[in-house]
C-alpha cells in the first residue's frame, strides 16, 4: 500500500463508490447488532463477564497454554510454538512441504493475514485457495482484507461480477448476487475437496479439552479442513478460554456483536485428528500457537487489547472507518482495534497517524463485547508518540504554545476574547475559510462564534 | 531456548489464587435469553422458524416414522437420493422407495444425520463425528436433514452434556449456510446446505 495514512485517507474520501459500499455493510451490521442487544436482557452485565473471562485468561495465560497443549497432544494433535510471524510461517510451510502439499485450502483467519501466511505460501510455491467468499474475491483481485469480518466490503457487485467472469470456469449467467455466490460455490467446492492441506485459524482454544473452535456462516471452514489429509491451525496465544462453558458465553457475545445473530451458523470444535474408525477427517492435526508481540503487549500496558475476540463491532460503529474504509489504515487490522494493534505490530513511528485519526467519541468502547477501553489505549499511543518525539515540529510547536497559554490564564483569556471577535470578520453564521484552520474549513464550514467567550459570559452571571 | 520456553518464561508468575475456583466463579448465573423449561419443544420450534436459522420442522412420533418423513420431504423437493450414514439407529429402518447412497456426492443432494443433542435457546443442532457419523456429507449436501430425539433437547447451550470422550469434531449447526459478503446482501447456500430440515422425534 503506497503513501502514508493521510494520502490513503484522502484517496479513500475521493473514491465515489467506497463510502456507499462501506456504509451498506457496516450500516446493516450496526442495525442488526442493535436489535440483538435490545433483545438480550442484561447485555451490559454479559459484557462485564466477557471482559472478566478474558482478563482471567490473560492473567493466567501460561497456565492455560500449558493445559491446552497437554490436552491437544493427548487427543493426538501436534502443537508448535512460534515467537514471531516469520517463525509461524516457516512452521506452516515446513508442515506443508513434509506433507508434499501442492495446494492448500485456507479458511479465513486474521492471524494468517497478520503473519503474512498468504505471501509465505506463495513464496514456497504452494497454491493457496481462499475459501471464504470474501477472501476468494480479494484473492482474485490481489488485494488485502478491508474489514476483519467482511474482508471484501469495499467491492461492489459489478466489480465482483467482473472478477468471477474473468476467473471462474463456469461463471454466473444472471447479474444477481445469488448467482455470483453460486458461481463461487461451484468453483471453490472442487478446489476444497482436492486440497492436500487445510489451514484455519481459531476463534477459541479450549484449555480443558484441547479443542479448537472455529465459527463461520458459510460452512467453508468445515469444507476446508475435513477433506485434506492435514489440518493446520494458526492461532494467537490470546485465543484461550478455560472451558466449553466459557466459550459458550464468548460465542453468545461474538455472534451478536458481529452480525446480530444469536449464534454463528456453524460452530465447530476440533479435538485431534481422525480417530481409527472415522470415515473422514485429517490424519494429522497441527496447532501453531503464535506470540508475535502478544506477550510484549501484555507486559507493556496493552493487556486489555488481548481481550479482543475480533467481532468487528468497533469498526462498524466508527465514524472514521465509515468514511475511509479499512484499506486506508494500512495494517492487517483496520478501525479502532487496528489503530491500537498496528503500532504494536509495525512500530509507532510508521503508524503514529492511526491513533491520531480518532475523534474520541467513545462509540467503539461502548459496543465492544469485552469492554476494551479503545480510546484510552489510543490516547496512550498518542502520549507515547509525544514522549518519543515522533510528532512533527509544527504540532509540537502549536501544543507548546497552547501549553504556555494555559499556564498564563490572563493572556489566554485576552487571546480568546480577541479571537472570538476576529473570527466574526470571516463570516456570519458559518465560516467557510479561516487562517490556520484550513484542515477544517477545506472540507466543511465552521460555525462562527455567536457571542462572547465562556469566561466573559460566566462573569456576567449567565449560564448560556 | 525454544519458542515454547521463551513464551512461557515471559508469561511466568501467575497471580496468586485458585485458578480453577476463579474460572468457575466466572460462570455463575450467566446472562442468556430466557427459555421456558416447560415449553422446550415450542421454543425450539420457534427458533428453527426464525430468520437466522430458517429451518423447516417435521414432528414425528416414532423412530419407524423417520423413513416416511424423509420420503415426504424428498418428494416435496423433487429428490430421490439420500446419503444415509452407517448409523445403527437408522440402518435397520425400512428405506424402501428411496435411492440410498453410501457415499456423498461432491455436489450432494440430501444427507441425513442424527443429532447428539439440540438446544432450544438458539435452535442449535449438536452433531458428533463417529465411525458411524462422518462429517463431510453434512456439508456437501444441498438439503441437510437432521433427526433430533426429543429427550436430547435441552434449554441452554451449557446444558448439552460433554461427550464421554471428545470425538474428533463436535459441531453445532444453527441454520443454513449463508453469506453477506457481497454488498452485505444475504444469500442462502454459500458453501454448505441451502436447506435444513429437522425431524423432531417424540
Amino acid at each position: 500500500m503506497s503513501g502514508g495514512f493521510k494520502q490513503r485517507a484522502a484517496a479513500a474520501l475521493a473514491d465515489p463508490v467506497l463510502k456507499t459500499a462501506v456504509e451498506r455493510t457496516a450500516g446493516t451490521a450496526e442495525a442488526k447488532r442493535a436489535l440483538a442487544v435490545a433483545a438480550f436482557a442484561d447485555f451490559e452485565a454479559a459484557r462485564t463477564r466477557a471482559a472478566a473471562i478474558k482478563d482471567h485468561v490473560v492473567a493466567n495465560l501460561g497456565h492455560y497454554l500449558e493445559q491446552f497443549e497437554a490436552n491437544a497432544v493427548a487427543a493426538g494433535a501436534q502443537v508448535h510454538w512460534a515467537e514471531t510471524a516469520d517463525e509461524a510461517c516457516r512452521i506452516v510451510v515446513d508442515i506443508c512441504r513434509r506433507a508434499g502439499a501442492k495446494s492448500v485450502a485456507r479458511s479465513k483467519s486474521m492471524l494468517g493475514e497478520e503473519i503474512g501466511l498468504p505471501h509465505a505460501l506463495a513464496e514456497a510455491g504452494i497454491e493457496r485457495v481462499e475459501t471464504d467468499l470474501a477472501e476468494h474475491i480479494i484473492q482474485l483481485a490481489d488485494e488485502r482484507p478491508s474489514h476483519i469480518v467482511w474482508p471484501a466490503m469495499h467491492k461492489t457487485r459489478d466489480q465482483v461480477s467482473a472478477l468471477f467472469r474473468a476467473r471462474h470456469a463456469e461463471p454466473h449467467l444472471e447479474e444477481t448476487i445469488a448467482a455470483m455466490a453460486e458461481s463461487a460455490r461451484r468453483h471453490l467446492r472442487a478446489a476444497m475437496l482436492g486440497a492436500d492441506v487445510g489451514i484455519s485459524g481459531a476463534n477459541f482454544l479450549i484449555a480443558d479439552s484441547g479443542a479448537v473452535c472455529t465459527v463461520t456462516n458459510e460452512g467453508n471452514a468445515e469444507l476446508s479442513v475435513v477433506p485434506p489429509r492435514v489440518h493446520i491451525v494458526t492461532a494467537g496465544i490470546e485465543k484461550l478460554v478455560p472451558s466449553m462453558d466459557h466459550a459458550v458465553h464468548m460465542l453468545r457475545m461474538l455472534a451478536r456483536s458481529a452480525t446480530g445473530a444469536a449464534l454463528t451458523q456453524y460452530t465447530s470444535f476440533y479435538t485431534g485428528p481422525k480417530r481409527a474408525d472415522d470415515l473422514d477427517g485429517p490424519e494429522e492435526m497441527h496447532i501453531v500457537l503464535v506470540d508475535n508481540g502478544r506477550t510484549k503487549m501484555r507486559a507493556e500496558g496493552l493487556a486489555e487489547m488481548l481481550r479482543c475476540i475480533r467481532c468487528g463491532a468497533c469498526m462498524n460503529h466508527c465514524v472514521v472507518f465509515r468514511q475511509i474504509g479499512g484499506h486506508a489504515y494500512g495494517g492487517t487490522y483496520p478501525g479502532p482495534m487496528g489503530a491500537v494493534l498496528t503500532p504494536a505490530f509495525d512500530g509507532l513511528a510508521a503508524s503514529r497517524d492511526l491513533p491520531n485519526a480518532c475523534t474520541m467519541n467513545g462509540k467503539c468502547q461502548e459496543v465492544c463485547p469485552v469492554k476494551i477501553p479503545l480510546p484510552t489505549l489510543l490516547r496512550g499511543w498518542r502520549e507515547k508518540s509525544w514522549r518519543e518525539g515522533l510528532e512533527p515540529a509544527g504540532t509540537r510547536g502549536a501544543v507548546r504554545l497552547w501549553a504556555w497559554g494555559a499556564r498564563h490564564p490572563g493572556l489566554y483569556r485576552l487571546g480568546s476574547a480577541v479571537a472570538v471577535r476576529a473570527m466574526r470578520l470571516f463570516g456570519r453564521g458559518w465560516i467557510s475559510s479561516l487562517p490556520l484552520a484550513g484542515g477544517w474549513t477545506r472540507h466543511r464550514d465552521m460555525p462562527a462564534p455567536q457571542g462572547r467567550t465562556f469566561m466573559e459570559l460566566y462573569r456576567r452571571g449567565k449560564r448560556a | 531456548m525454544s519458542a515454547r520456553d521463551a513464551i512461557l518464561r515471559r508469561l511466568a508468575g501467575n497471580p496468586a489464587g485458585d485458578i480453577r475456583a476463579e474460572a468457575d466463579a466466572l460462570l455463575r448465573a450467566p446472562e442468556r435469553p430466557a427459555v421456558d423449561p416447560a415449553a422446550l419443544a415450542e421454543v425450539f420450534a420457534e427458533r428453527l422458524a426464525g430468520p437466522s436459522v430458517s429451518a423447516s420442522l417435521d414432528r414425528i412420533a416414532r423412530l419407524e416414522d423417520v423413513p416416511g418423513a424423509v420420503r415426504r420431504y424428498l418428494a416435496d423437493t423433487g429428490l430421490a437420493g439420500l446419503y444415509l450414514p452407517p448409523e445403527p439407529l437408522l440402518t435397520p429402518l425400512d428405506w424402501s422407495g428411496l435411492t440410498i447412497e453410501s457415499h456423498a456426492a461432491i455436489d450432494g443432494g440430501a444427507a441425513l444425520a442424527v443429532a447428539s443433542a439440540a438446544v432450544a435457546e438458539t435452535g442449535t443442532l449438536v452433531l458428533d463425528t463417529a465411525p458411524s457419523a462422518p462429517m463431510l456429507p453434512n456439508f456437501l449436501a444441498l438439503h441437510h436433514i437432521v433427526l433430533v430425539r426429543g429427550e436430547t433437547l435441552v434449554a441452554y447451550l451449557e446444558d448439552v452434556s460433554p461427550p464421554a470422550a471428545w470425538p474428533r469434531a463436535r459441531y453445532w449447526i444453527t441454520g443454513v449456510s449463508g453469506t453477506t459478503d457481497i454488498e452485505g446482501q444475504y444469500v442462502r447456500g454459500a458453501h454448505g446446505p441451502r436447506y435444513l430440515h429437522v425431524l423432531l422425534l417424540g
